[in-house]
């Protein structure tokens, strides 16, 4: 698994390397600042995407919700004057519960992942815009929550504190993926659900808390974009930032079908999606072909991928057969097969972090 | 050999097990015993209610009528867990295995071995790779702990799921076609396994299609025709003759 997550980082180092030999305003230290305040903004968010994707779902409301919890954040700073510290309690508890919500209706109703976070999309999107009446909500002049702003959108050494949650939190999931038992359930349950049911682990709970953390995260990113932008207009805040986040997951080695990817390489997914979009800006690409760039990359990365696989699993397969000519069963044959079999077979999910 | 019905304590005691989805009557009258280290095969045609007969032993659902003992105490099953926790196991057909991780991975699944680190509980790698080793070794297999299960021949794929059931130490273990889907070279090796089991003292349900496995491993043999038992016989009482005709009416009852 590692292998994806170092060829990622090399793609990631190469167009940075070029992109800063054409213009070096690219890897001036205040470009890069601006980037890791994107990477970690989009960052959050796409983690807890990447956690329901290896269990074989989507979620499609996360846009939605930054927009519902926004203006619902926002209004109980503002209007009804509550101290900062219950409005993030609420927003957070906010995202749990409406992760929660479809977890259930996903794990207990057997409902399609894909169709229960659509109309969360719908829902949430409309929700916001009606108790708005569609006006723009935003922060007075008074500083209403000052304290929380500069945890938000402050810095550490001029490093954002927006890159720094992110890199907290993909620590934290790093481990909870990659080192806990419940990680590996996740993996199990996205492969083969029923296998993992068979084997007594209690998948419902399993898939409907991947969905859970992703409201939660939501909710963290929903402060985290609040206080970027310090105003959320609810028709068009968080617009499409749910297919950011799947496409950094993607990017990053998660399968869609389910049971594969890391936290690495949802990070790393992340930053060559901001990459990207910087680079349109900073080489002069006209604007309007953003979003081309971003998804002819994707495209050209998850088809190399694909081929590599293919071709490694090739290369298995004639060990394989190697390995089983000589009927010997000693258990130096055993050892001696044992490194090249693990160099051909280097795919082990949830082992590595 | 243990001879059927005069062994002490059955491991598992059937009697009277019914099973009615709706107006189908899937399950009439079943009784059955199986001792310790005894192998059974079951035998049946589609729809002759072995499928359902071993769900409802591994605890999938209850039966509507008749008891279940197991180790001569009776048992209610209300969840696959529940029959997993007095020791019995089922291989499936399919194998229910996580094919995007290691043969260890797929042996501790469900029952991961942790370290504690503060107030958290890691995964414990190495001593599950370890103990995945071991049991791989009782079974006489070369299936390597940290190998992925979806790079494996259907023959490992056997030993993974069979190590499954050493590592709780069933002492039942019921496998549904374990033979259907795989290389004949590797039946042998799964027919040693089901060998090594009987050695240890488990009793083995093989449930099967192919005659020729059936009569390699089995001491006893039970057929179901339309939801009840036709034969419970020894096999050395039997001929796989005699089996087929029971299996498809021709002979009624045995």
């Amino acid at each position: 698994m590692m292998k994806k997550e170092l060829g990622l980082f090399l793609l990631l180092a190469v167009i940075s390397a070029i992109t800063g030999a054409i213009n070096p305003a690219f890897l001036s230290f205040v470009n890069l600042l601006n980037m890791a305040n994107l990477i970690g903004l989009f960052g959050v968010f796409a983690l807890g995407e990447g956690l329901v994707i290896i269990t074989g779902g989507i979620d499609l409301s996360l846009g939605s919700m930054f927009a519902l919890l926004g203006v619902v954040f926002i209004d109980l700073l503002t209007t009804y004057q509550v101290p900062w510290p219950f409005a993030l309690l609420l927003v957070l508890m906010g995202g749990l519960a409406l992760g929660g919500i479809q977890g259930f209706l996903i794990t207990r109703l057997k409902m399609q992942p894909f169709i229960v976070t659509l109309c969360g999309l719908l829902i949430y999107r409309g929700a916001a815009r009606y108790y708005t009446s569609d006006s723009t909500r935003g922060f007075g002049y008074g500083d209403e929550a000052s304290t929380l702003s500069n945890i938000a959108s402050g810095n550490v050494a001029g490093i954002p504190n927006t890159f720094i949650f992110l890199i907290i939190l993909a620590v934290i999931l790093g481990v909870l993926l990659h080192r806990s038992v419940y990680g590996r359930w996740l993996y199990a349950v996205g492969k083969n659900e029923e296998a993992a049911r068979f084997s007594g682990i209690r998948t419902n709970l399993v898939i409907a808390t991947a969905y859970v953390i992703s409201g939660g995260l939501a909710g963290v990113s929903t402060v985290l974009f609040v206080f970027y932008t310090n105003s959320v207009s609810p028709s068009s805040f968080g617009n499409f930032y749910e297919l950011y986040a799947i496409a950094a997951a993607v990017l990053g080695g998660c399968s869609l079908r389910g049971g594969e990817g890391s936290i690495l390489g949802i990070v790393l997914g992340t930053a060559l999606l901001q990459v990207l979009q910087n680079l349109v800006n900073i080489l002069g690409i006209p604007n309007s072909l953003n979003f081309a760039v971003m998804g002819t990359v994707i495209l050209i990365g998850v088809l190399a991928d694909q081929q590599l696989q293919a071709r490694r699993r090739r290369k298995a397969a004639l060990a394989g057969l190697a390995r089983t000519a000589p009927k010997s069963k000693e258990p130096t044959i055993r050892q001696s097969a044992s490194p090249h079999g693990a160099a051909a077979l280097p795919t082990s999910a949830g082992d590595q972090a | 050999m243990v001879t059927p019905h005069d062994a002490g304590l059955a491991v598992l005691e059937l009697k009277g097990i019914g099973k009615e989805f709706g107006a189908i009557r899937a399950l009439h009258g079943v009784d059955l015993r199986v001792s310790p280290g005894e192998v059974v095969g079951l035998m049946g045609d589609n729809g002759a209610g072995k499928s359902t007969l071993v769900k409802i032993i591994a605890g999938n659902f209850p039966p509507t009528h008749g008891e279940i003992r197991f180790d001569g105490k009776p048992v209610h099953f209300v969840r696959p867990i529940d029959a997993r926790t007095v020791g019995i196991e089922v291989v499936y057909q399919d194998l229910a295995l996580a094919d995007n991780l290691t043969a260890a991975a797929n042996v501790f699944l469900g029952r991961e071995l942790k370290r504690k680190l503060g107030p958290f509980a890691l995964l414990d790698h190495k001593a599950m790779a370890a103990r995945a080793l071991e049991l791989f070794g009782e079974l006489r297999s070369e299936t390597r702990p940290h190998d992925l299960v979806k790079q494996m021949s259907g023959g490992q794929r056997q030993a993974v799921a069979i190590a499954r059931t050493r590592l709780s130490n069933a002492k039942l273990v019921m496998m549904d076609e374990p033979t259907a889907a795989i290389s004949v070279r590797q039946v042998e090796q799964v027919l040693s396994l089901i060998h090594r089991l009987k050695e240890q003292g488990v009793a083995v349900m093989l449930i099967s299609h192919r005659m020729p496995d059936v009569f390699a491993v089995c001491d006893r043999v039970v057929v179901m025709r339309r939801g009840e038992k036709r034969a419970d016989k020894a096999i050395g009482d039997t001929s796989p003759e005699e089996v087929t005709s029971l299996i498809t009416g021709a002979k009624e009852a045995a």
